[in-house]
């Protein structure tokens, strides 16, 4: 498929379903009621469709995107079909790291508190893991520590908000090992929302990189590319867009796995040509998912990263099983 | 043989004393495993009675007697610390350490629980319950019959039209029907919006559907702690902030509603004092 048309196919999707996340609630609003909330005013239709569901739906839409691109840049850049900031153990380091310093009331009760120390998690994880990839280009190897670092920073996670004074604390595991973007507000998107765009132009500035990556390293080196300077990008830019999502919404796993194997086949498998169409699957999956969760279980509501896992677990069993056919 | 005999008495003595009812003996040495059971029994118990009371009763955030709190030795909980202190009465929930509670009473201990499912109307029973209990009667009926006048006072100050409240909890959850949130805000005066979205007990509670009711009140629980969590920013959210009209706070005194006992007239107290500053009796609104 041709990447102009393949994009704009996937824009429409993730359009469509923006305006879904933006529909569903519980608050039964019309269309036109929920338009003339969105734009005109209205009072309480004003307050829930600007409040309440454009943030959400905002996050939804720049998590998911956030998720797919890293998924595709670190499958490319390490060479490895299971790479992806929730299985390598990225998404769970930067909830750690937003929990350590949030809960603990270090920085007081601010908000900011949250994507400083996810960032800081996420960019520990990042390094470590590029030192293991260099030291073993083995996909195993990488994954194993990914699996290792997961169970670490979800046991770490655990402990830190058992041991908070708060009582109330520990029942916010579920949120930290299984995302949701339940009740989050506008004050989330902006304190998101720039740090994961900044991500997002870290990891385009790699592209031609990567294609050149994917003839190997020495061949890459030849061609005029910097080793250095690529890592450095990659680490900052997954860095930076993954603490981001993950201080606001949680651990939201597999979706930076299924998109990119979903939808390169549809390109010319070209690494560099993955990450934007990537990037819209992803938004496209996790608003499906978002809108999926609020159906599923109006009352209660699931949490979006349930149901992440369950679509995304059994892809991973189903990617293990081939892998080993081809590479092992 | 003269020590088995004098064994065999005492233990006979024993039983003979834990058969006659409690009044006759009250017991000397109490504890008490529970938030909601502490704050009867500090109410209620004679000097020297209490043993231990659990450790949450110091937690300000939680319990209103906390200061008070400080004077008593505390306990986890645990089956083992009441084995060793080896008290005449345990005092305990219904719910919570059920299998502390098994354990204790197949160690033979008495155990007395109570119920915290409960409302206003059954706070004045549960104080004469615990005054036979700890064998102070008179100070329980006392006790008892001041809440019931107290309250019975400041329930005939209600007038119509009656605003709106919402309970609103960490994490979104409201408390609805049959709550003693809901008995103490239909005292004060209010309509619990959650009672009347048909939600029995506590049930999460959607902002979007608040948004819509616009409650004159949104309750919220203490605002102060001593570490923050995501979940008690949730009645924070811009949203409910951007309603016109509706005030959000921690408007009970801490702790005084989520246990029944007499610390509970101040949270009906408090509230009926914000009713009566939001919709003044005798003025049409």
């Amino acid at each position: 498929m041709k990447p102009a048309v393949l994009n704009i196919a996937l824009c429409a999707l993730m359009l469509a379903l923006f305006m879904a996340s933006l529909a569903v609630g519980p608050a039964e609003l019309g269309l036109s009621e929920s338009v003339r909330g969105l734009f005109a005013g209205g009072e309480a239709a004003a307050i829930i469709m600007r409040e309440i569901r454009l943030p959400r739906a905002v996050l939804g839409l720049a998590i998911g995107f956030t998720l797919g691109i890293s998924g595709a840049v670190l499958q490319g850049f390490l060479r490895n079909p299971l790479a992806e900031p929730g299985i390598i153990g990225v998404s769970a380091m930067a909830a750690f790291g937003a929990v350590a310093i949030f809960y603990t009331g270090l920085a007081g009760t601010t908000l900011y508190a949250l994507p400083a120390g996810a960032l800081v998690g996420a960019l520990a994880a990042v390094l470590l893991l590029l030192a293991l990839a260099a030291r073993s280009g083995s996909t195993l190897t990488l994954i194993l520590a990914g699996v290792a670092l997961s169970s670490l920073s979800g046991a770490l996670t655990s402990l830190v908000l058992n041991l908070s004074p708060n009582p109330f604390a520990s029942y916010e595991i579920i949120f930290w090992l299984l995302g949701s973007l339940k009740d989050r507000s506008i004050e989330h998107v902006w304190l998101a929302l720039p740090l994961m765009i900044a991500g997002w132009l870290l990891i385009a500035l790699s592209g031609r990189a990567l294609d050149a990556l994917s003839l190997g390293e020495e061949a890459a080196a030849s061609l005029g590319i910097h080793m250095g300077r690529t890592r450095f990008v990659i680490v900052v830019g997954v860095a930076l867009c993954v603490g981001a999502a993950t201080a606001v919404a949680g651990t939201i796993g597999f979706i930076g796995l299924v998109v990119p194997h979903l939808i390169r086949p549809l390109t010319n498998r070209l690494p560099s040509r993955l990450l934007l169409p990537a990037g819209i699957g992803g938004a496209a999956l996790l608003l499906a998912a978002d809108v999926a969760v609020r159906v599923i279980l109006p009352a209660g509501e699931l949490n979006v990263g349930v149901l992440t896992a369950l679509i995304g677990a059994p892809f991973f069993l189903w990617l293990v099983v081939r892998s080993r056919r081809e590479v092992f | 043989m003269k020590r088995t005999i004098r064994e065999a008495i005492i233990s006979l003595t024993t039983l003979a004393i834990s058969c006659t009812p409690a009044l006759a003996h009250p017991p000397a040495r109490v504890m008490s495993l529970n938030l909601c059971t502490d704050q009867l029994a500090m109410a209620l118990a004679a000097p020297g009675q209490l043993a231990s009371i659990s450790f949450l009763s110091r937690d300000s955030s939680l319990s209103p007697r906390a200061k008070e709190a400080e004077a008593y030795p505390v306990n986890h909980g645990r089956a083992e610390e009441v084995f060793l202190a080896r008290p005449d009465l345990v005092l305990t929930s219904t719910y919570s350490l059920q299998n502390t509670t098994g354990l204790l009473k197949r160690l033979g201990f008495r155990v007395e629980e109570f119920s915290f499912v409960q409302t206003l109307d059954t706070i004045p029973g549960e104080i004469r319950r615990m005054g036979g209990l700890l064998g102070r009667e008179a100070q329980a009926r006392k006790m008892a019959t001041e809440f019931e006048a107290e309250l019975s006072r400041i329930e005939a100050r209600q007038c119509e039209p009656r605003p709106t409240a919402l309970a609103y909890e960490q994490n979104g959850v409201a408390l609805g029907r049959g709550t003693l949130a809901d008995s103490v805000l239909a005292a004060a005066g209010f309509r619990n919006l959650a009672s009347e979205a048909g939600i029995s007990g506590m049930a999460p509670f959607p902002i979007e559907t608040i948004v819509e009711e616009k409650p004159d009140v949104i309750i919220t629980a203490a605002d102060e702690e001593n570490a923050p969590t995501l979940g008690e920013r949730v009645p924070f959210h811009p949203a409910l902030r951007a309603l016109e009209g509706t005030r959000i706070g921690a408007f009970v005194p801490r702790g005084t509603w989520s246990c029944g006992g007499p610390a509970v007239i101040e949270a009906v107290k408090a509230l009926a004092a914000l009713r009566e500053e939001i919709a003044p009796c005798g003025k049409a609104r």
